[in-house]
């Protein structure tokens, strides 16, 4: 057991300890709830920051660190197996930062059904948690499913007008691609038994498994159905600007600021690494959809007149970036795609929790309602004009670093991409998505314009009242993590990178590892074939090569700097 | 046949469940007080201690050993002693909930405990079963007493037009099953189901194995209320008594099932008669995969919530062929699931058909979707009750029903069969359909405003199935390593 390894089931716990506590309480204890929902949240934020303590955590340290193992379900194989990585330390530490911001930032909003909305927020966090921490398939699927009931409720009981229609498209969509996910779980779960002679759904020794060729094709396109849709990539994207519209503001912020980032999350995690002949299969599909969904995710953000529309569509743009990042397959690209999940975490939570605060005052969200607001709420603007250049990439702000990461990894993908594994024109994909960047900026700015600046022409928008301190303890955490994520990207960079260097180097090794004869479990590992280690050795030297090349080019530049090869 | 005393100690939960039957029907004859409630908890006494009974000589049987009675006609077994448990407590959960029911809606008789007891003496022979001829016997003991119950409640006239279907086509059914076994019979020339597989292999009459083996699957899909022959089981469910609804879709179907497990998993089942060739395995899948099809389309469309369940229990049918078929393909894991299966699916049925005659009381029922409205805010302990219950059916975790989906699923997909591979998803597609019919009720209690406040149905009896069913459904999502290992 790793040192600290009691720390991850502690934060797991803590939440829905809360959440336990709060039904308990009397109904009408409205300031109670409230203040226990907080109290609860914050803890699990104070006890998660214990994460960083680097007697737990090695920041040179590539596997997974913090791990609790206890067996579950011993007829399975099943285990409670949780550890964090540099991939997924990040989006913990963003996840428990969001959860008390959001409550603190909603608190108003919310009127009735106080308790069960707190709940619900709290059965949700560990949700969450426990999906980016579980290194069990069938642990991270649980967790991914609870994920999904609270949302449900959240949107259905404290939504707008159409919430109806909203939660069951949201739930329909998410159970279709999770359910085919769980298929392939299956598949993956009895090969991997016949190959190491014993159910577990353990993802670290599964990943020592060989899956046959087509198996791998079918299964990757089951899990990427799953992820796709969660991220959302383009064609599926549909059900999120209904749900975003209709969500409560918290449900909104939580719903952008971590739910979207499990599809990135669930590739780089499970999905790739399991199937690395699938992945190079659907890659070229996949990152084209991504570009396609930047773009096109701008486009229609820019059409919008509804602002959460607008910021829901600028939603499918950003994490087009990071799909993209994923599938250029260098580190740059993952770990910048990583930054910009992180990145877009605070700017996005931030908008939502803006429109908020707009939203309580004046109860519309159309941009032709608001003009020259400025001029009655400047601190809210000064903090909201930051937010929003910083999610349009602004450098010095949190969205530069990721997205012109991911653009770069992409850009020079070409060099490294291993054999057997190639995207449709690495550089021309970089181009466009580069103008994603710039349309981003266009739609983003337009509606700051229209809304902050121009004349206080609409009577109601008079006698707005500026932030009041509750909402102000909201925002300057956010608009503080988006100048330090700009600013000083570096040491989180430093505490991805080992993870990423091993998962793109795993994945150069396994992507040519062959899938043996087909026979009645049909899977064998192979590792001890001469010629396919020194493919396995061209891949590498290869990856290698390339990193150094984009090292020496680009000395110097902040972020970039610590992306060479170890 | 004889009988060695020794053998009486497994016979008891048969026996006690038959002894208090008859007894309760000598009660209510000389029965004065109208009210019957003492005869309910009489009854649940006798359930359960059949229940302990079970668990007792449970203990007594070690893994996979397997003791004969009454010259093979019956057998004791870890998976029957379990099943067996399960059919006595979801019968006593099914005693406890009628009183209340009886008082709201006004069709006190006594008769029907011992009618129900009687009934589940049947389930019990049937999850004993060892020999063609104690199949038919416990599939009669067990139907008979189910049309009786259904037809209780005499002044209601959806409740007599549900008996009378069901019964007619219940005696069908029974003409397919007793044709089936004849066939077999004539094939193997042995009633036997251990000494049937090898009788089959070696038949000389291949014709007579498949005409038998169809006819066994029609009439079993009757029972089970399998597409396209489910169409008794709608109505009949709509018109019963909820209790006896609860009782007909949980403990009837399960032990229909359970006859399944003997008959096509020892009799049709593994190496002897395998897929394909004698083939009644091909057509079991397509009915399975019909089956949830259109058990769970169907349910999208209905108002009543009674129906609705009863076609969500139709498409609950169609998963566990799919364990049978797993079954007979000799999956290692399918007798397994499909004991875990039975019972989160029975534990949730109870309590959903409990909550359902909670809701209703004198005068109004409230089986509409629609009627539910409101009920989160007005009684929110019953409300989330119902949702846990839901998401079971729907298999969400962390609850029973999912692991028991995953456990029938990962079962089929064990078999490594590419008819099994599609049926499995068929199966996890229809999941996800299921849960916006689901969620349409837990939409209509959380989402939407009460029209009229609930005078809910209060009985101290019907109280504890809603508290206790819950928690179970939850106890064996968050930890089914204990269950799964009861028959493992």
């Amino acid at each position: 057991m790793h040192e600290g390894a009691f720390l991850i089931p502690v934060i797991l716990a803590l939440p829905i300890l809360g959440a336990i506590f709060v039904m308990c309480t009397p109904k009408s204890e409205t300031q109670l709830h409230r203040g226990l929902g907080l109290t609860f949240t914050l803890i699990t934020f104070l006890v998660s920051l214990f994460i960083l303590n680097p007697r737990f955590l090695n920041p040179r340290e590539a596997g997974f660190q913090l791990v609790f193992d206890s067996e579950w379900i011993p007829g399975l194989g099943a285990h409670f197996k949780t550890g964090v990585d540099g991939i997924s330390v990040f989006l913990v530490l963003l996840t428990t930062l969001l959860m008390p911001l959001t409550l603190l930032g909603t608190s108003k909003s919310i009127d009735r059904h106080v308790r069960e909305f707190i709940a619900a927020m709290l059965v949700l966090e560990t949700g969450m948690l426990g999906a980016f921490v579980a290194l069990d398939l069938f642990l991270f699927y649980i967790f991914w499913e609870v994920m999904l009931i609270p949302m449900y409720l959240l949107i259905g009981i404290w939504g707008g007008q159409r919430r109806l229609y909203a939660s069951i498209k949201f739930v329909i969509y998410t159970m279709v691609g999770s359910l085919l996910m769980l298929v392939a779980i299956f598949y993956v779960y009895i090969q991997g038994a016949a190959v190491l002679g014993g159910y577990t759904t353990d993802l670290e020794r599964l990943l020592t498994v060989a899956l046959p060729y087509n198996a791998q094709v079918w299964c990757f396109a089951a899990f990427a159905l799953a992820f796709a849709i969660k991220v959302p990539l383009f064609p599926l994207h549909t059900w999120l600007p209904d749900a975003h519209v209709e969500a409560p503001t918290a449900g909104s912020v939580i719903l952008a600021g971590v739910l979207l980032k499990f599809g990135i999350y669930g590739f780089l995690r499970f999905a790739m690494p399991l199937f690395p002949h699938g992945a190079a299969v659907w890659a070229p599909a996949i990152s084209v959809l991504a570009v396609i969904g930047i773009i096109y995710g701008a486009f229609v953000a820019f059409a919008q007149d509804d602002v959460k529309k607008l910021v829901a569509y600028s939603s499918v743009s950003h994490l087009g970036f990071c799909a993209l990042g994923v599938f250029a397959l260098t580190s740059y690209g993952i770990s910048g795609s990583i930054y910009a999940m992180l990145s877009h975490g605070l700017t996005t939570g931030g908008l939502f929790l803006g429109i908020g605060v707009l939203y309580e005052r004046r109860h519309t969200r159309r941009l032709a309602e608001y003009g020259g607001i400025w001029k009655q709420m400047p601190i809210f603007s000064g903090l909201f004009l930051v937010i929003v250049m910083g999610s349009a990439g602004l450098p010095a702000l949190s969205g530069f670093v990721g997205e012109f990461l991911t653009i770069l990894g992409t850009f020079i993908a070409g060099d490294t991409l291993p054999r057997g594994y190639s995207i449709p024109s690495p550089r021309a994909m970089g181009a466009l998505a580069a103008t994603g960047v710039v349309l981003g900026a266009v739609y983003l700015l337009w509606m700051f314009q229209r809304v902050f600046f121009g004349k206080l022409d609409k009577a109601k928008n008079g006698k707005l009242e500026d932030l009041a301190s509750h909402e102000l303890a909201t925002f300057i955490p956010l608009v503080i993590g988006i100048f330090l994520l700009g600013l000083f990207p570096r040491p989180l960079l430093a505490v991805m990178e080992p993870a990423v260097q091993k998962f793109t180097r795993e994945f150069a090794r396994r992507v040519v590892e062959c899938d043996g004869p087909p026979h009645r479990y049909g899977a064998i590992n192979c590792d001890a074939n001469p010629r396919q280690q020194a493919e396995i050795q061209r891949n590498l030297d290869n990856l290698a090569r390339g990193a150094a090349a984009v090292q020496q080019t680009i000395n110097g530049n902040p972020g970039a700097g610590s992306g060479g090869p170890q | 046949m004889s009988l060695d005393p020794t053998e009486l100690g497994y016979l008891l939960p048969y026996l006690i469940l038959a002894v208090t039957g008859m007894l309760l029907v000598l009660a209510e004859a000389f029965y004065r007080s109208e009210d019957r409630s003492a005869l309910a908890s009489l009854t649940a006494v006798g359930a359960l201690a059949s229940a302990v009974a079970s668990v007792v000589t449970y203990r007594q049987l070690g893994d996979g050993v397997r003791v004969p009675l009454l010259g093979d006609m019956l057998v004791a077994d870890r998976t029957g002693c379990v099943l067996s448990a399960l059919f006595a407590v979801t019968t006593a959960f099914a005693a406890l909930a009628t009183p209340a029911h009886q008082r709201e809606h006004e069709w006190q008789c006594g008769e029907y405990y011992g009618v129900m007891l009687l009934s589940a003496s049947g389930m019990v022979m049937l999850a004993q079963a060892w020999n063609l001829v104690t199949v038919f016997l416990g599939i009669e003991t067990m139907s008979i007493g189910v049309y009786v119950m259904c037809a209780m409640r005499r002044s209601s006239r959806r409740g007599n037009e549900a008996a009378m279907k069901y019964f007619l086509i219940g005696a069908f059914a029974t003409g397919f099953l007793m044709y089936g076994m004849a066939l077999l019979y004539g094939a193997a020339g042995t009633s036997k189901l251990s000494a049937l597989a090898s009788g089959l292999a070696h038949t000389k009459n291949p014709g007579l194995v498949i005409a038998g083996g169809f006819m066994l699957i029609v009439a079993f899909g009757f029972k089970v209320a399998a597409v396209p022959f489910h169409m008794w089981a709608p109505d009949a469910y709509e018109g019963a008594p909820t209790p006896v609804t609860a009782f007909m879709a949980a403990a009837v179907k399960g032990a229909a099932i359970a006859a399944m497990i003997r008959v096509f998993g020892v009799a049709l089942g593994g190496d002897v008669v395998p897929f394909g060739t004698l083939g009644w395995a091909s057509p079991m899948v397509v009915i399975a995969a019909i089956t949830i099809t259109v058990g769970n389309i169907t349910a999208v469309r209905q108002d009543n919530i009674k129906r609705m369940l009863a076609y969500s229990s139709i498409s609950h049918a169609g998963v566990l062929l799919v364990g049978i078929c797993a079954l007979g393909l000799g999956s290692s894991t399918a007798n397994t699931s499909l004991v875990y299966y039975l019972i989160a699916y029975s534990i949730t049925t109870m309590g959903a058909f409990a909550i359902v005659a909670y809701v209703g009381s004198r005068g109004r029922e409230r089986l509409l979707v629609d009627d539910w409205a409101g009920l989160g805010a007005q009684h929110p302990a019953v409300a989330l009750a119902m949702t846990v219950l839901l998401l079971s059916f729907g298999g969400i975790p962390p609850t029973g029903g999912f692991f028991a989906k995953f456990y029938i699923f990962q079962a089929a997909m064990e078999v490594y069969d590419r008819q099994l591979l599609w049926l499995v998803v068929v199966g996890v597609i229809n999941s996800a359909i299921s849960i916006f019919y689901y969620l349409r009720i837990v939409t209509a209690m959380y989402f939407r405003e009460a029209n009229q406040p609930f005078v809910p149905t209060r009985s101290a009896g019907l109280m504890f199935v809603i508290i206790i069913c819950p928690l179970l459904i939850l106890e064996l999502g968050v930890m089914p390593g204990w269950w799964l290992r009861l028959v493992g």
